[in-house]
């Protein structure tokens, strides 16, 4: 068990390295002149060629490029030029906000979306499972802006439920920050919520269609611990695949529910430092949601292993 | 009654032969009639095709989605403006129904260029196997270790916008998941008999992929590239609710609603309508989707 | 095989409550819109502690009465009428709780393929106390307990270490005397055992066939044993009944049945099968002319009268009853059917119970005619041996070796084989699973480039690969593949296949092109009209036809036959081997016949290998390798076959443990680990030598011939020898 965690972990490796390298091309080789994306059109070119030999544009690009990993790697992230905040704290920061926000709406939906979509597996081509199908698969779809657009005009300007904005007070406790982030998260939630309950559905399915379904319930086993023993662990296994793989559309969700509602996130962050052209606040946002990416993948794939011995043992 | 025919073929046997051929037949008319008769196909079907219809013909019968009228800004529903005015005092109905066309522009090319690398990349990948496969799944797996929309904003920040680049933006990111589903199909073609066969015949290679193989994946690429479709329309109204897609004065819904929402505790119709246009027609493909799948289960 | 002939109810001591009592069942499956029957009128009767054998094609129904009985159809299927008791009660008037108690309790079901029945993320020892948790209600330690036992029942070595194994960690053989451990946890009055055997290995086949003939002993459990291979059926069971399109057309004792059949279907089923020691010079193989007919395919009268040689008007006029025989089937049940009012719907419900009393019974107005059945197939003259100038080594294959990379593992699928081919010679290639036969035959026509070692065709070395051979090499050597659904490309029409074939393996262009693929299909009897379709609406053996004219576009002199006709039900795997046997006449074409089925190599073969564990341990004629004296692991192998033939007494050689891992292969002698022959530390240590018994004939022993014959003819010395 340990050894597949290692040698996962060190599968990662170059994979980060290569979007690394991916990163910091789109952000420093192909612009081109990388002092005048920072700065803009307006600047003058002393001040551009000032920020080019700030950054080290003349050195050579391999020599650029293991100075930024190599820096990015021992938390040396530099001062935004055009911030003129230190960007580790900001990114930092930002991601500290964004958990919040995403554990908030993970730890609702996953549970709900498994349990429905086992459901509706379990009743399928009924009532329910057509039911519970068209609907989270309708949510699963609406962009997440346009449907906390309408739950905002709905709740937070005409009902007046709930707050318009995100940001709870300076110095808040946890409960009232949870309770502003009602409303971003209910967005995240309605994405995630179509894909899990898809795939749950999916795996039940095909698991009951399984032979050793037949031997549980020709053993004479209680209906309960046919699905409890024998449904759910195998249909769990695809399941907690696309979880892991789902994170990266919780992320792009991130970056919409928080430019919409003003949250600062690491999402706005990078949409906010993308407009401005801040390219070292990019890179390092950028290569930060890469390697939580990753993480979650693997801690999908370990969850997995846990489930299903043979792939414990192909290790 | 049955005369025995040598050791081969009776009477009987022909007849039923033909019966089977004739049951084959009528099976696959019931799959087209089983989609005919899906509500979600149907419904999904009718919502795309609507707005298709009014990305090509809705300024005919509206007022213009430029018009702009300073004197009657953010209006609510009247009857001169049956949707209400925006900021700018243009015509929400206008802009709501011409909103469809950047989408449907944009989501299609993308998913089509995705398809095209991603069922090359598959069908090469899956056939050779070995280093090819090995170096380009890793450089796959590059690309999908960060979320598109990240990697789009990046490249679209940096790089340039325009309808061009935004196009090509989403269909190479989408490209190695294409690829992947293709791959696995390829994969599992390439083990059966008949690709053996034509090996043993001395087909080429490009043969046997393009030829053998690739009548047979269909089925999958076709569902995959509905999936895609939907996921290119998400995509699509992201990056310009983001403001990395086009630009004003285009009636594209996400646009719209990213500018708009600063007046939505005033005018609240300015946004709503564009987002529940958006989400018809995000649900729309879907349920295609969701319909198709259905039924090729089956 | 046990001796005990069905006395009924009531005449044994107290009277028991049969084990099943099927009454007039009717079932139908709703598919699609249409609403296909698919039993019609079934009844049958197992009284406890009786093996009753059902045996027919696919699409019979067979298996749907067993899940009929358990009351598990799928939901799309219906018991129109009809009852079924199980120990006295109607299954259908149990409540959800009671069907729940009584499955497991009452029946219990093992079938195909184990490695599905088993839960793969549970283990072992999990799966089976479950049963004992949830039936008897006993308390974790218990029923880890009452498992362990369960394994030990089944002689599955180290129960101990099984109960904590994971399903995937073990063989076939194994994880099905687990699910047989499962099923009989509970004790059931009836076991059903649906194809237990069908994809295991001959010899675990016969290991599994040992334990249930062993377990009967020692339980009181009625076994309903459901095939197709009517061998397992004679070695099991006591009773039969044979099932055709849904209908029971006859039944009795086993032994009766098998050697004086009364019905024209079963007549049919035992011609068209090899009989061991049969040789293709001797007959040709008596085919069931038509093909099976369709799920829900609307019959007249007799349901087998469509493709029945014996078929007369009245035949199509009324169904005959299941008389019992001897009895009133004959003369009298033929007036009557003339003289009542014509009733053509098959399967009408007063056909259903056994008309008359009487230990058997048949459905056919003509039993008595039946041993008297003519032949379908003319009998083929025995084909002339090749002429002897153009005899020669058609095929040279010189130790080759191909191993696989599996994880980091090496698997060494061949191991140093050679043999030779001559021409219009058939060689046919035994072993199990694992032997390493395929992967020799994509050797040898280049789908996988050997290691190391040559493949010589006419006295030219071949390039490995088949992308790199010559136009020539392709023609010449072709491959005929197992799975009919999957050998032809289901996206081109037959035409386009054999088409493509043409072109490419024989030239030519246009009109004469055209003319050949017409003259292919002529050869393998496939009609015109059939060229038009797609694979998918043909059947499995029009598929394998035209998978056989495809081979044979470029008039090859060497075909490599992987399981042909393996995957085909029993009447058709008859009419591909005659049209493989006639094409090798007519064409003087060389076979590599690849089979587990060593009836029908034996049949086929003039020469014969056998393999085992990636190794060539035997070679030599057909009549010289399955006779004494021959490698103990070819002795072993034919011990295991199911035979047929009911006053064969030989003697089961069972092998000890199971097939070691082609990684880590034992040493010396490969077989070592299982001979019952073994000499000693000298089988151990040493690679076994080449011994030659006569010119022609080698085997891989440490034993010499005349010790070999010696020991393998003594044992019964009124034991006649096996080829008979």
């Amino acid at each position: 068990m340990t050894r597949l965690i290692l040698r996962r972990l060190l599968l990662m490796v170059p994979t980060l390295i290569l979007v690394s390298l991916l990163i910091f091309t789109l952000s420093e080789i192909l612009p081109g002149d990388v002092g005048r994306t920072i700065l803009g059109p307006y600047a003058t070119p002393e001040q551009v060629a000032a920020l080019n030999a700030e950054l080290g544009v003349d050195e050579p690009i391999i020599q650029r490029y293991v100075a930024w990993l190599g820096n990015f790697v021992t938390g040396d992230w530099d001062t935004s030029p055009i911030t003129d905040l230190e960007v580790r704290p900001q990114v930092m920061g930002a991601l500290g906000n964004s958990l919040l926000l995403a554990g908030m709406a993970l730890v609702v939906i996953i549970p709900l979306s498994i349990f429905l979509g086992v459901v509706a597996g379990l009743r399928k081509d009924g009532l329910l499972d057509r039911g519970i199908t068209i609907s989270t698969l309708s949510l699963t779809v609406i962009p997440e802006f346009v449907s906390g657009v309408i739950l905002l005009v709905i709740f937070a300007v005409t009902l007046q439920w709930l707050p318009v904005t995100a940001l709870a007070p300076e110095g808040s406790n946890l409960a009232t920050r949870l309770y502003y982030l009602i409303l971003p998260a209910i967005p995240l939630m309605f994405i995630e919520l179509g894909y899990i309950a898809r795939m749950a559905r999916v795996g039940t399915v095909e698991v009951l269609a399984r032979p050793y379904i037949r031997t549980a319930v020709l053993k004479g086993l209680p209906r309960r611990r046919v699905i409890f023993g024998h449904v759910l662990r195998n249909a769990m296994v695809p399941t907690v695949t696309v979880i892991g793989g789902q994170i990266g559309w919780l992320i792009g969700g991130l970056v919409v529910v928080e430019t919409l509602f003003g949250y600062p996130g690491l999402g706005k962050l990078l949409v906010d430092a993308a407009k401005t052209h801040d390219v070292l606040v990019l890179e390092a946002g950028v290569l930060v949601v890469a390697v939580l990416y990753m993480l979650s993948n693997l801690s999908a794939d370990v969850i997995v292993a846990l489930l299903d011995p043979r792939v414990r043992q192909r290790a | 009654m049955a005369e025995p025919v040598a050791a081969g073929r009776t009477a009987a046997e022909i007849q039923s032969n033909a019966d089977a051929a004739l049951e084959q037949r009528r099976q696959r008319r019931y799959l087209v009639h089983a989609l005919l008769r899906s509500p979600t196909f149907m419904i999904g079907t009718s919502s795309v095709v609507l707005w298709i219809l009014m990305a090509l013909f809705s300024t005919w019968f509206t007022q213009s989605p430029f018009d702009v009228n300073p004197m009657d800004t953010l209006q609510a529903p009247s009857a001169a403006h049956w949707l209400g005015t925006d900021d700018l005092g243009r015509d929400v109905l206008a802009r709501t129904l011409a909103g469809a066309r950047s989408v449907l522009i944009v989501a299609p090319l993308a998913t089509l260029l995705a398809l095209l690398m991603g069922t090359t990349i598959g069908l090469i990948t899956g056939f050779y196997r070995g280093i090819t496969d090995e170096v380009i799944m890793r450089l796959v797996d590059v690309l999908l270790a960060l979320p598109v929309v990240i990697t789009s904003i990046l490249i679209l920040s940096l790089l340039g916008q325009s309808v061009a680049i935004v196009i090509v933006v989403i269909g190479v990111l989408f490209t190695p998941l294409v690829s992947r589903t293709v791959r696995s199909a390829v994969l599992r073609e390439r083990e059966r008999e008949y690709v053996m066969a034509s090996r043993l015949r001395g087909e080429r290679s490009w043969f046997v992929m393009a030829r053998e193989i690739l009548p047979n994946i269909t089925a999958p690429i076709i569902v995959e590239g509905t999936v895609r479709l939907g996921y290119a329309v998400f995509t699509a109204a992201t990056l310009s609710f983001l403001g990395f897609g086009l630009q004003p004065p285009s009636p594209d819904w996400g646009l719209t609603i990213a500018s708009e929402r600063l007046f939505v505790q005033l005018a609240w119709w300015t946004v709503i309508f564009p987002a529940i246009a958006l989400a018809s027609l995000v649900v729309g493909v879907n349920l295609i989707t969701d319909g198709l799948g259905r039924v090729f289960s089956k | 095989m046990s001796d005990v002939v069905n006395e009924g109810i009531g005449q044994t001591g107290a009277p028991q409550a049969a084990a099943v009592d099927v009454r007039d069942l009717e079932v139908t499956f709703h598919r699609r819109g249409r609403d296909l029957p698919v039993l019609r009128g079934v009844s049958l009767r197992i009284a406890a502690g009786e093996a009753y054998g059902l045996v027919g094609e696919s699409g019979c129904g067979k298996t749907t009465l067993a899940l009929a009985v358990l009351r598990y159809l799928a939901a799309n299927g219906t018991v129109d009428r009809g009852d079924i008791l199980v120990d006295g009660r109607d299954v259908s008037t149990l409540s959800e709780e009671e069907l729940r108690k009584w499955r497991g309790e009452a029946v219990a079901m093992v079938y195909q393929d184990p490695a599905t029945a088993l839960s793969p993320a549970m283990r072992i020892g999990d799966q089976v106390a479950e049963v004992f948790r949830f039936h008897q209600g006993l308390n974790k330690t218990a029923a880890r307990e009452g498992a362990r036992e369960s394994l030990r029942k089944v002689a599955l070595p180290d129960p101990e270490a099984t109960l904590r194994r994971y399903p995937f960690e073990l063989s076939g053989g194994q994880q099905q005397r687990v699910v047989i451990a499962m099923a009989l946890a509970a004790n059931p009055r009836l076991l059903i055992l649906d194809e237990p055997t069908t994809g295991l290995d001959a010899t675990v086949e016969a290991e599994i066939l040992d334990l249930i003939e062993e377990l009967r002993g020692r339980i009181n459990a009625a076994i309903l044993l459901i095939t197709h291979n009517l061998g397992l059926v004679a070695r099991l069971c006591e009773r039969v009944g044979v099932l055709y399109a849904g209908r029971l057309v006859e039944e009795g004792p086993a032994r009766e049945i098998f050697t004086d059949p009364r019905h024209p279907y079963t007549m049919g089923l035992l011609r068209c099968v090899p009989r061991f020691g049969m040789n293709k010079s001797d007959a040709a193989l008596q085919t069931i002319p038509g093909t099976l007919p369709a799920l829900g395919e609307a019959l007249q009268g007799c349901v087998y009268s469509a493709r029945c040689p014996m078929a007369q008007p009245v035949c199509v006029r009324r169904e005959p009853d299941l008389h019992a025989w001897p009895g009133d089937g004959g003369p009298r049940a033929r007036a009557e059917a003339e003289a009542a009012p014509a009733d053509p719907a098959a399967w009408s419900p007063h056909h259903a119970s056994p008309v008359g009393e009487g230990l058997r019974h048949a459905r056919c107005y003509f039993s008595a005619e039946v041993p008297d059945m003519p032949a379908t197939t003319p009998v083929l003259s025995a084909p002339g041996a090749v002429e002897e100038g153009r005899a020669g080594d058609v095929l040279e294959i010189d130790t080759v070796r191909r191993s696989f990379r599996d994880g980091r593992k090496k698997l060494v699928a061949v191991h140093d084989v050679s043999l030779n081919l001559k021409r219009g010679e058939t060689f046919g290639l035994v072993g199990e699973s694992g032997s390493g036969k395929t992967t020799l035959a994509k050797c040898i026509t280049g789908l996988i480039a050997a290691d190391s070692g040559t493949v010589s065709f006419e006295g030219k070395r071949l390039k490995p690969t088949a992308g790199r051979r010559s136009q020539a090499a392709l023609r010449a050597i072709q491959m005929v593949f197992q799975n009919p659904d999957s050998t032809l490309n289901p996206a081109w029409s037959t035409r386009a296949i054999l088409t493509r074939a043409v072109r490419k393996l024989d030239g030519g262009s246009g009109s004469s092109v055209r003319a050949k693929v017409d003259e292919l299909a002529a050869d393998v009897r496939v009609e015109p009209r059939f060229l038009l379709q797609k694979p998918m609406d043909l059947s499995g053996g029009q598929k394998q036809r035209i998978a056989i004219a495809r081979a044979f576009a470029g008039d090859p002199t060497l075909v490599v036959c992987d399981e042909p006709a393996s995957a085909l039900d029993v009447s058709v795997q008859a009419s591909i081997l005659n049209l493989l046997v006639e094409l090798q006449a007519s064409e003087a074409v060389s076979y590599i016949f690849i089979s587990h089925d060593l009836a029908v190599v034996r049949y086929l073969s003039d020469r014969i290998g056998v393999m085992y564990l990636a190794e060539l341990i035997e070679v030599g004629s057909a009549e010289e390798v399955f006779n004494p004296p021959h490698h103990p692991y070819t002795e072993a192998l034919l011990s295991s076959i199911p035979t047929l033939d009911l006053d064969d007494s030989h003697e089961r050689i069972p092998l000890r443990g199971s097939m070691p891992s082609l990684s880590d292969p034992p040493s010396g002698c490969r077989f070592h680990t299982r001979c019952h022959r073994i000499l000693g530390d000298i089988c151990v240590e040493q690679e076994p030598p080449l011994q030659e018994a006569v010119t022609g004939h080698t085997y891989k022993c440490h034993i010499p011939p005349d010790e070999l014959l010696r020991a393998q003819t003594e044992v019964d010395p009124l034991a006649e020898s096996i080829s008979t």
